[in-house]
Formats: C-alpha cells, sequence, structure tokens
C-alpha cells in the first residue's frame, strides 16, 4: 500500500515540474554562442557551482545505489562518500590538476589532451570518455523509473512511459538552453532536491529510531556493519579501488568538472569543489540510512509487492517499498518531487556534457574550418537529443545483472582509469606522450570491458566471481600507470631544433 | 565505531540543512548576476 494521492501529492510534483520548464525554458535568450551552450559562458560563480554539483551527482539512481550499499553492508556502505568527500576537499583545496586545466581554457578534457599528445589521442579520449559515460548513464532511467514505480505504487506497465515522459522534459530544455538551462534547473533541483531528502530522513529515524537503525546493523552484520575493514564483501581492496576511483572523479568525470570548466576562474571552480565536498557524505549517507532502515522495517510478506524481477534483487528495491510504505500523504509529494528533481538535474547534465565531447573532440577532425556559432548550436541540440533516443532505447532493454554500485564503477572505470593518468601525466610528467597515452588508454578500455563480458559468458563466470570486481578495477589502474610510463619512454625523444 | 557514524549522520544532516538555506539565498544571487553579465556581453555586442 503506497501513500501516494494524485490530488496532493500529484499537485505538488506537477508544480515542480512546471516551474522547472519554465525556468529551463525562460534562460534560451541568453544562448548565442556555443560556449554559452557548453560552459554558460564561464560566468559561473561558486553558489551556482555548489548547488549545481550537488544536484548533478545526486539522482536517482545515486540513492538507489547508496541505499543498496547501506542494505548489504550496513553503515560501511558509505564509506565511497566519505573516500570522494576527502578526494574533492584535497583537490579543490590544492588544485591539483584543475588549476591546470580551468586555466588552459578549454571546453572539455580531451581538448586540453591535444596539447601534449596530438589531435588523434584526443579524438581517441573523446570516444572512450562518451563510451564509459553512456554506458555508465544507460541504466539511470530504467532504475528512476522503477524507483518511481514502486513508491508511488503505479503499475510496472507505466515504466516506459513515465521514463519516456521524463527525458523528454529534461531533453526538451536542455536542447533549447544548455548549461545554462542545467544550471539554472540545476538549482531548483538542489533546493527542492535538499529539502525532500531532509525531510524525509528525519521522518525514518523518528520513526525506526537510530537504536533500532544501528541494532539491525549489528544483528545482520557485526562489527564489519560499521568497518569497511572487516567486511568480507569489501575489505582494502574496496576501499582502495573507490579511493582510486573517488579521486578519478573528481579530476576527470565529465559532469564534475564541467562545473570548474564553466566557473569564472580556476579559483572560483577550486572553492566549488571544497565547498561541495562534505555533501558527498550525505550523498552516501543519506539514502544508506534509508537503506537501513528498510532492512530494519521491512518484513518478508510487505516484499510480496514487488515483481519476480525486482524480488531477485530484494537489497536495490528495498528502499522504495520501505518509503511507499512510511512516507504520509503530502511529504510523499515532496518526496517524489525531490526525486524527480534530483533525477532530472542528473540527466540534463549527463546529457550535455557527453554531448559536449562529442562535438567538440569526436567531430573534431570534421572541423577543420572554424563553423558558424548557429551551425555550432545546431550540431549540439541534435547531439543532445540523439544521446537522450540512446538512453531511452539502451535504458529500456539492457537487463542489469549484480552490484549496481559496481557496475557504474567498472563502466566509469573504461575511462576512468585511463583518463586520470593522462591528465595527471598531461599537467606534471614532461616526459609524458602519445604513446604513452594511446597504451593507457587501451589498458583501461580493455580490462573492464573483458571483466564485464567474462561475467556475462556462462564458461567464465566462475573465473570473474573469483577476480572479483574490486581486484579488477585496482588491477585496470595499476596496468594504465604502467602503460603510461612504458609507453612514453620507448617513444624516442624529440631532437632539439637544429639537431641533425 | 557506531558513535562515529552516529556523530557523521548527525552532522551530515546539520550541515547539509544549513548548506540548503545558505546556497537558496546565494544561488539565487549567483543566477541574477550571471544573467546580467550574459545580458551586458550580448547588448555591448
Amino acid at each position: 500500500m503506497t501513500h501516494f494521492s494524485w490530488l496532493v501529492d500529484g499537485s505538488i510534483v506537477g508544480l515542480y515540474l512546471l516551474a522547472t520548464m519554465i525556468a529551463g525554458i525562460m534562460v534560451r535568450k541568453y544562448v548565442g554562442k556555443v560556449e554559452h551552450f557548453l560552459v554558460a559562458g564561464r560566468e559561473m560563480n561558486v553558489y551556482l557551482g555548489v548547488a549545481s554539483l550537488a544536484a548533478t551527482e545526486f539522482g536517482i539512481i545515486t540513492c538507489m545505489y547508496a541505499a543498496q550499499n547501506g542494505y548489504k553492508y550496513g553503515f560501511a556502505g558509505a564509506t565511497p562518500g566519505i573516500l570522494q568527500a576527502l578526494a574533492m576537499f584535497l583537490v579543490g583545496y590544492t588544485g591539483f590538476c584543475i588549476k591546470p586545466l580551468r586555466d588552459a581554457g578549454v571546453m572539455t578534457l580531451p581538448q586540453l589532451f591535444q596539447v601534449r599528445y596530438g589531435s588523434f589521442i584526443r579524438w581517441l579520449a573523446g570516444v572512450v570518455i562518451v563510451l564509459g559515460g553512456l554506458l555508465n548513464m544507460g541504466v539511470f532511467l530504467r532504475i528512476g523509473g522503477e524507483f518511481l514505480v514502486v513508491v508511488c505504487g503505479f503499475n510496472l506497465r507505466y515504466l516506459e512511459l513515465t521514463m519516456t515522459v521524463l527525458l523528454i522534459a529534461v531533453a526538451v530544455y536542455t536542447i533549447v538552453g544548455g548549461m545554462l538551462s542545467v544550471l539554472v534547473t540545476d538549482y531548483l533541483q538542489f533546493v527542492v532536491m535538499s529539502v525532500g531528502l531532509i525531510a524525509v530522513t528525519i521522518l525514518i529515524i523518528v520513526k525506526i529510531g537510530w537504536a533500532s537503525l544501528a541494532g539491525t546493523v549489528t544483528q545482520h552484520y557485526g562489527a564489519a556493519g560499521f568497518n569497511p575493514f572487516l567486511h568480507a564483501d569489501m575489505g582494502w581492496q574496496y576501499v582502495l579501488f573507490n579511493l582510486l576511483n573517488c579521486i578519478a572523479i573528481v579530476l576527470t568525470w565529465q559532469t564534475t568538472i564541467a562545473r570548474v570548466l564553466a566557473a569564472k576562474d580556476s579559483r572560483t571552480g577550486r572553492k566549488v569543489y571544497t565547498r561541495t565536498a562534505f555533501f558527498f557524505v550525505c550523498r552516501f549517507l543519506i539514502p544508506g540510512v534509508w537503506g537501513i532502515a528498510a532492512l530494519a522495517f521491512l518484513t518478508p510478506a510487505m516484499y510480496d509487492r514487488l515483481s519476480d524481477t525486482m524480488r531477485a534483487s530484494q537489497s536495490l528495491y528495498a528502499m522504495p517499498l520501505l518509503l511507499s510504505a512510511i512516507v504520509p500523504v503530502g511529504l510523499m509529494g515532496l518526496l517524489v518531487a525531490a526525486m524527480l528533481a534530483a533525477d532530472m538535474s542528473t540527466d540534463s547534465s549527463y546529457m550535455l556534457t557527453w554531448s559536449s565531447v562529442i562535438y567538440n573532440d569526436i567531430l573534431a577532425p570534421f572541423r577543420r574550418t572554424i563553423w558558424p556559432e548557429k551551425k555550432g548550436l545546431r550540431w549540439n541540440r541534435c547531439i543532445v537529443a540523439l544521446i537522450g533516443l540512446f538512453l531511452l532505447f539502451y535504458g529500456l532493454w539492457y537487463k542489469l545483472e549484480g552490484d549496481l554500485w559496481m557496475y557504474l564503477q567498472l563502466t566509469g572505470a573504461i575511462y576512468l582509469s585511463s583518463m586520470s593518468v593522462l591528465l595527471i601525466a598531461c599537467c606534471y610528467w614532461k616526459r609524458a606522450n602519445s604513446w604513452g597515452a594511446g597504451a593507457a588508454i587501451a589498458c583501461g578500455a580493455i580490462v573492464p570491458i573483458a571483466y564485464l563480458a567474462m561475467q556475462q559468458i556462462p564458461h567464465t563466470q566462475a573465473l570473474a566471481q573469483r577476480i572479483g570486481a574490486n581486484m579488477s578495477g585496482l588491477a585496470t589502474y595499476v596496468l594504465v600507470a604502467l602503460a603510461m610510463i612504458i609507453g612514453s619512454l620507448l617513444k624516442p625523444a624529440a631532437r632539439p631544433t637544429g639537431a641533425r | 565505531m557506531e558513535l562515529f557514524w552516529q556523530i557523521l549522520t548527525g552532522a551530515a544532516l546539520l550541515w547539509y540543512s544549513t548548506v540548503t538555506i545558505y546556497v537558496a539565498f546565494r544561488g539565487a544571487r549567483d543566477i541574477r548576476e550571471m544573467l546580467e553579465r550574459l545580458q551586458r556581453t550580448a547588448d555591448e555586442k
């Protein structure tokens, strides 16, 4: 039984959607150039950046995997949030990589690579970034739709329709206003999302009680539920792999660094990072508490409401099931609006940033002459629309196997490992060159893809399980770094000018 | 360790509530200023 009321909660959601669409479309008149569309004319200031970064990095998908972590690992499941907060604060405070990146005045990461590694590596980096990013984003819609279906008690048949309507709404304002619409709607979405998240968390803690939450974790996982190093499924490999991934995300995830690139200057970009850092603890801990609450509150009979497919991934759908049971009318509307806000801000940013890489880097060889701004804008808008179509179809047929967070980590690792190594070497190692970069990109893509393939092929499933996603991820980073070093050292150094 | 998570959860809720209110005000100002600057640049051209 869900508490979603069409009259009360539906009105709240409708009002929120209307306000977002109006705000998103209204700023279209300020978009006159590709630079406005992709990086908001580099006019973003600190607090808008904080709102936008936080809203972008929290979607329904985030809420689902963080809650799943809480359900499966207890409080220890929030460890990636602490690691990411640390990584973001340190990078923001020191300006490591992001300062030279913003100072270079580029619009995307691969554009910076062209200076040191040449145009082929720029193009290749663009392909890898888009491939990794789109595979990663491919599961967003379905998971988001499933969340809404369970929380609101809709029939599962309407999932595709809900997803499609949501995506069209997001696509419309992203296509017309680009980054400017994304920033303005992100701001609204941040406020709505935050109010909803805080209110529901307080409700859960008051209703279930801290003692019951902690007791449930102790009962199911013992000390390992509080300490990731003691957990059988986590351990040092999990912590180390997550730490590396968090550093790489902060340095190279296109949606994250898009805020640095859109900032007024590198100082503003760094402030956005340091001031948003602690949000990443909330990002994992708040849904993590919801997941633990689901473990504490739900009885086996309550899971009967889930479809057969969903029951197979009980840990993933327990949290929305809990919310449908305990959030009252009125607050339910705020919760759904908050989660829609979270999802829309993520989708719009993701569509825009991957499109920026396609336009700026993958299509770069076809733009030998400078395109008129109108033509550039038209292409960017078409690319955003095509990404929307891809998401719709990929999201409909891809069936997720295993742990959602690990899927996202692995698909992200296709580019995170190689791009972070390329960026660090580009900024701080003069000997780095195109051979090293090419080898690093190849290793960074091959290892995660091979692991994903091994998981799908029946003959290699057991081996994949023995290796484990954490070790596969760690191996990727090590191999990529070695590939960069060896490849760069193997390439003969360029002769000084005038030498024979 | 339980105490650590209890304190962290409390701190997260307190920080998040405060930041939401602060960013709601300052972010609106940032949007207004950003759009004014873009309008000014467009007018100059």
